[in-house]
């Protein structure tokens, strides 16, 4: 699975790393979906999304985070997020998904984390 | 500074939204909101529009109307739509309810008229004459405090 117009994947050993290059409201969601689901259908396990470029996200992305989250972890892998600005947590926050999904400060402790 | 309004009319398309979330961040900012609060106004607008689009619009060419409303107390947003395929039979205090209580922080979907409650200082939403929804949200100026 290639990236999009909108996100790239590199890789760190058996992690596939995603960076997020635009706002995640529900037209870029449809992306954030495929990409993930590309993964998931090359039994890629573990994920990293890295948000440092992105400014904002609506429920239906935070949506489709908690649904992969969840699938990933059926398959003995994980979703984490990291570089997430504040009002981005906030919206975790409220939602509860940062109850499903771990968020991290740095893309390195969010590696380290598996 | 009397009342002014802002009309503007938008494909039902989630592609547009984008320019929507925009230009309410810009006008938000105009205003004078905190950066906090302008990126809640743009949450709500996001989520209300999403809904919108998603379910109370037939076709793209439908479009959605955003009526905004600005005076020195307030930002008033009323979105209309011209109702989905669906019935409106959830439009009801005690659906809407219902609705809520059935929210699941791990659940995929169902959070965006959360949201919505959590962000704006009043919401409402209304059947309207054209067989769709007005909602309503409004974001207090006076104080602006940060919400959440």
């Amino acid at each position: 699975m290639n990236g999009t117009e909108f996100m790239t994947i590199r890789e760190n050993a058996d992690i596939k790393i995603i960076d997020v290059k635009t706002d995640l409201s529900s037209y870029a969601a449809s992306d954030l979906r495929k990409v993930l689901e590309g993964l998931l259908s090359e039994k890629v396990n573990k994920v990293v999304v890295n948000f440092s470029e992105v400014n904002h996200i609506n429920s239906t992305a935070v949506g489709t985070l908690v649904g992969i989250a969840k699938r990933l972890r059926q398959n003995d892998g994980d979703l984490k997020l990291c570089n997430l600005a504040s009002t981005l947590t906030r919206t975790f926050n409220l939602i509860g998904a940062s109850s499903v999904v771990e968020i991290y400060e740095t893309e390195k402790s969010a590696i380290a984390a598996f | 500074m009397e009342k002014t309004y802002i009309e503007l009319k938008v494909p039902s398309d989630v592609y547009y939204l984008e320019s929507v979330r925009a230009f309410i961040g810009k006008l938000s900012e105009t205003l004078k909101f905190p950066k906090k609060r302008i990126a809640d106004i743009q949450l709500a607008l996001d989520e209300i529009c999403s809904n919108a689009v998603y379910h109370g619009s037939k076709c793209v060419t439908c479009g959605i109307q955003l009526r905004i409303s600005v005076d020195p107390h307030a930002l008033e947003i009323v979105v209309r739509d011209k109702g989905g395929k669906g019935p409106r039979d959830w439009l009801t205090p005690d659906k809407l309810a219902e609705i809520q209580a059935q929210r699941s922080p791990t659940g995929e979907r169902g959070h965006g008229l959360y949201l919505i409650e959590c962000l704006a200082d009043v919401h409402t939403l209304q059947a309207n004459a054209v067989g769709g929804t007005d909602v309503t949200a409004i974001f207090y100026r006076d104080g602006q405090t940060e919400r959440g």
